[in-house]
């Protein structure tokens, strides 16, 4: 499946987007793997006291996964899995 | 008075009186400042009817009791009038270091009245005003006027002006301050033009003073450490700025495109922040007393769109990029530099283009209207073009210099310009984020983002995350922020620090600063005071319900691709109960029993 | 090792915090124009940099002073103004080479950054620690390897 990063999450993977090869079934699965790849710097925006953070933006296929059902919304090989850390504006 | 100065300043150019006059205590406390002030003036003051750019309407520059002090990214001020594009209450919201200096030259506002013979720029220093022959500056560039008007006056001196633009009275010109900050939508640099008022430099030695500084400060750091150790506001917005939300529109299909006729750009990621960030950006930039420095200090090097200054920032980037079609960033950025230095609303200027763009699309705007200009989709050069042409009120600049809404009725499609109350709906679809649709439709001074920016909780999820596509709630959310919004403005704080902060810390601030006890509650009272304020200002100006509308576009024409594929706005649905959630009738009318629980009378 | 208020004018974004948090612990309100610290703007290129009394080992506004306000303090060796003995001449004003000393026209005194007694009040507002106090031995090689660091990038790719 597709992942793709923006933001500060860009310097943190070294990436903008890559084809991860790694059969995941639900989003939490895909996001503790990304931690194993990538570490703490990544995981401190992302993950908060073993949950989704609030604040980070999940989409897959442009959907929020807050309005799914957040690690265990199911993924499928050919979804797009977009990742924000929290940013603003106006 | 503490935080508050007590002394409105007062010029007449018609008669070139200048006076000075107390603010009165009960005012300050019900309308606080700043936006709240000018539009309580303007109620006491304006006959709603008047023609924006006649002698008639006033000009108010007002900053708030936070203002000038350390509350974190308080500097703000507000220039209320009655503005040229829209015949609405306008209050245009600026930062910089301008508002900060009106208060320690010793006023809480400037109300300039009336319209000089000939061109003439206002000196305030301190109790010193001078009424100044503007001869030898008018023409200029907002920079080239900031250089010789401190040439005359002080090097330090702090200047607020207009470009050719104001000058020309482009219906969106706007008021520049500190070379880059804008008092920008709604026209208000057009009102100043027609008031032969090129600038008012100002310079101000004296002091704000604080009720109780020990318990400020410590109201203050608390804030301040909320605000830096949430990451939108402590972080984010610093490294990357408001262009930020570029992709986060893109990716949730919420990012308008082609004046509206799609919402997904595909190459989005080619104009957002982490690109600008990596290739314009020289470093951040804060306003007075900010500690977010979202403000991007950027530089082109590119001979072709060469300059430096500072933006785009995200609508602008928005407009001149994806509205428009446009993916190349140093063309972008030339073209918000220009609105920069000739004092135009970047927003207007960029919907306008937008809209013209679907004109000739339609061949009803030819190669011969706009001067052999090819205003094709993409066609960076052309937009650039346009819009110097607009600033120097060239050619076909002339005809864009209207807006998008008489643009587009001069055309006899007055439905293909994307605007509420006649001012341009900014970068945010209504079609995909349900609440943002209502807030333009409602918003006093035409469509707006940040008069109730519900795009926190529907996209980014901060203070709490919504779904962007229901309407149930979005009624309330939409007041709430409008009321908060609303109060906040009226403080002289900036809306960026709710990435951060509420009510209640506001609150606090204001109460430790100013020694006048506001709970909670009474300051969410005084953002809903001055939202109905500004209601009945339009009703008596002649706006109604009818003006609560989206274009048809946004109600009928589903989105064709991404994320929010097939989405309309709901609005209908949703206006009537934010009708009777706001306390009015069903014509948007507020009821003699809302405005008396407000303290205002029918 | 003395402690120095180092100045990144680099990471300065023109906020004006120090010159209000310097005016409010000084005197009791926000006036920026009664400082000891200011921070001078350059729009066009959106730099900014803060100023203030270096308190110099050789400084010139000492021996200028006639009434001997201003002195050096042999325990911090910094450079102190005793207000009680100012006359108000402005030889400092003229003397110092940065234009740090600065003449307050409404209260008709000079002013100079005194290090607020050790806790300077302009460092602990800086947002974006343009201002930092700093030990100087370490604060000035730590100057020199980060500005070192960008040849080993440059000449890395």
């Amino acid at each position: 499946m597709k992942v793709q990063y923006f933001a500060v999450l860009r310097d943190v993977t070294g990436k903008k987007e890559e084809d991860w090869q790694q059969r995941e079934a639900t989003v939490g699965d895909l996001l503790r793997d990304l931690v194993a790849r990538y570490g703490r710097a990544f995981e401190r925006w992302v993950i908060k006291d073993g949950d989704l953070w609030d604040l980070v933006i999940v989409l897959v296929n442009g959907h929020d996964v807050r309005h799914l059902q957040r690690f265990n919304t199911p993924l499928a090989p050919a979804d797009t899995v977009v990742i924000f850390p929290p940013v603003g504006g106006g | 008075m503490n935080g508050w100065i007590g002394k409105i300043l007062r010029v007449n150019l018609s008669t070139s009186k200048v006076s000075t006059e107390a603010l009165d205590p009960s005012i300050a406390r019900d309308y606080i400042g700043a936006r709240g002030l000018g539009t309580k003036i303007m109620t006491d003051e304006v006959d709603p009817k008047v023609d924006p750019l006649s002698p008639e309407n006033k000009l108010i520059f007002v900053p708030g009791p936070l203002t000038g002090t350390y509350a974190p990214s308080g500097g703000r001020y507000n220039v209320v009038t009655k503005g040229a594009l829209t015949g609405a209450i306008a209050a245009s919201n600026s930062g910089g270091v301008w508002g900060p200096e009106l208060k320690f030259a010793g006023y809480d506002a400037l109300i300039v009245e009336g319209a000089a013979p000939k061109p003439v720029y206002l000196w305030i220093r301190n109790e010193t005003v001078e009424i100044r022959d503007a001869a030898a500056v008018w023409g200029k560039t907002v920079p080239d006027t900031t250089d010789a008007i401190r040439a005359e006056t002080d090097d330090d001196a702090k200047v607020a002006c207009i470009g050719p633009a104001g000058e020309n009275r482009v219906m969106f010109a706007c008021i520049m301050n500190d070379l880059h900050r804008a008092a920008g939508r709604s026209g208000p640099g057009a009102v100043m033009g027609s008031k032969n008022l090129k600038a008012v430099a100002v310079v101000g030695t004296g002091a704000v003073s604080c009720a109780d500084p020990k318990t400020f400060e410590s109201a203050v750091m608390k804030a301040r450490d909320k605000i830096q150790k949430h990451p939108v506001g402590g972080t984010g917005l610093r490294l990357y700025g408001t262009n930020v939300l570029t992709n986060i529109l893109n990716q949730v299909g919420g990012y308008p495109t082609k004046n509206f006729q799609d919402a997904y750009f595909p190459t989005a990621d080619k104009i957002g922040g982490e690109s600008l960030a990596a290739t314009l950006l020289q470093r951040p930039k804060g306003c007075f007393s900010c500690i977010i420095s979202c403000g991007r200090v950027t530089k082109v090097s590119n001979k072709k769109y060469a300059g430096e200054g500072e933006g785009p920032e995200y609508e602008t980037a928005w407009g001149f990029g994806g509205d428009c079609y446009v993916d190349d960033l140093d063309a972008i950025t030339k073209a918000n530099y220009l609105c920069n230095e000739y004092g135009m609303d970047a927003i207007t200027m960029a919907a306008t283009v937008a809209c013209a763009m679907e004109l000739y699309e339609m061949g009803l705007i030819t190669l011969k209207d706009t001067g052999g200009i090819a205003l094709e989709w993409g066609n960076a050069e052309a937009m650039v073009e346009v819009t110097r042409l607009t600033g120097t009120g060239e050619g076909f600049g002339k005809r864009l210099g209207v807006g998008s809404y008489r643009l587009a009725d001069s055309c006899g499609h007055p439905e293909l310009s994307m605007s509420v109350k006649k001012q341009e709906i900014p970068a945010y679809d209504a079609r995909a984020v349900q609440g943002i649709g209502l807030n333009y439709a409602t918003a006093n001074g035409g469509a707006a983002h940040v008069r109730g920016y519900t795009i926190s909780p529907e996209v980014l999820g901060v203070p709490m995350k919504v779904d962007k596509d229901t309407i149930e709630g979005k009624p309330a959310l939409v007041i709430l922020f409008q009321n908060l919004t609303a109060a906040l403005d009226s403080t002289g704080a900036c809306l960026f620090t709710t990435f951060g902060i509420g009510a209640d810390e506001l609150a606090e601030m204001l109460s430790t600063l100013t020694g006048v006890e506001y709970t909670t509650a009474e300051f969410m009272k005084c953002g809903d005071r001055i939202w109905n304020l500004e209601r009945q200002w339009n009703l008596n100006a002649g706006l109604s319900a009818k003006d609560d509308a989206l274009p048809p576009r946004l109600l009928n024409e589903p989105i064709k691709t991404g994320a929010s594929k097939g989405m309309l706005s709901r609005l209908p649905e949703m206006l009537p109960t934010y009708y009777e959630l706001r306390g009015w009738d069903e014509y948007g009318v507020p009821t003699p029993a809302k405005l008396g629980e407000l303290g205002l009378t029918a | 090792m003395a402690k120095m208020l180092m100045i990144s004018a680099d990471k300065c974004t023109g906020c004006h915090n120090c010159e209000l948090a310097c005016s409010m612990s000084h005197e009791g309100a926000f006036r920026p124009d009664a400082t000891r610290v200011h921070v001078y703007t350059w729009e066009r290129e959106g730099f900014s940099v803060p100023m203030m009394c270096q308190h110099c080992r050789d400084a010139p506004c000492i021996p200028v002073c006639t009434p001997h306000a201003l002195t050096r303090d042999s325990a911090s060796g910094w450079v102190d103004l005793d207000q009680a003995k100012c006359i108000g001449c402005k030889m400092c004003v003229q003397a110092c080479p940065f234009g740090n000393a600065i003449w307050d026209e409404q209260t008709h005194k000079v002013f100079k950054c005194d290090y607020c007694d050790g806790d300077p009040a302009c460092a602990k507002f800086c947002p974006t620690q343009a201002i930092e106090w700093v030990d100087d031995l370490t604060a000035t090689r730590k100057r020199k390897r980060a500005f070192s660091e960008k040849f080993k990038n440059a000449f890395s790719e």
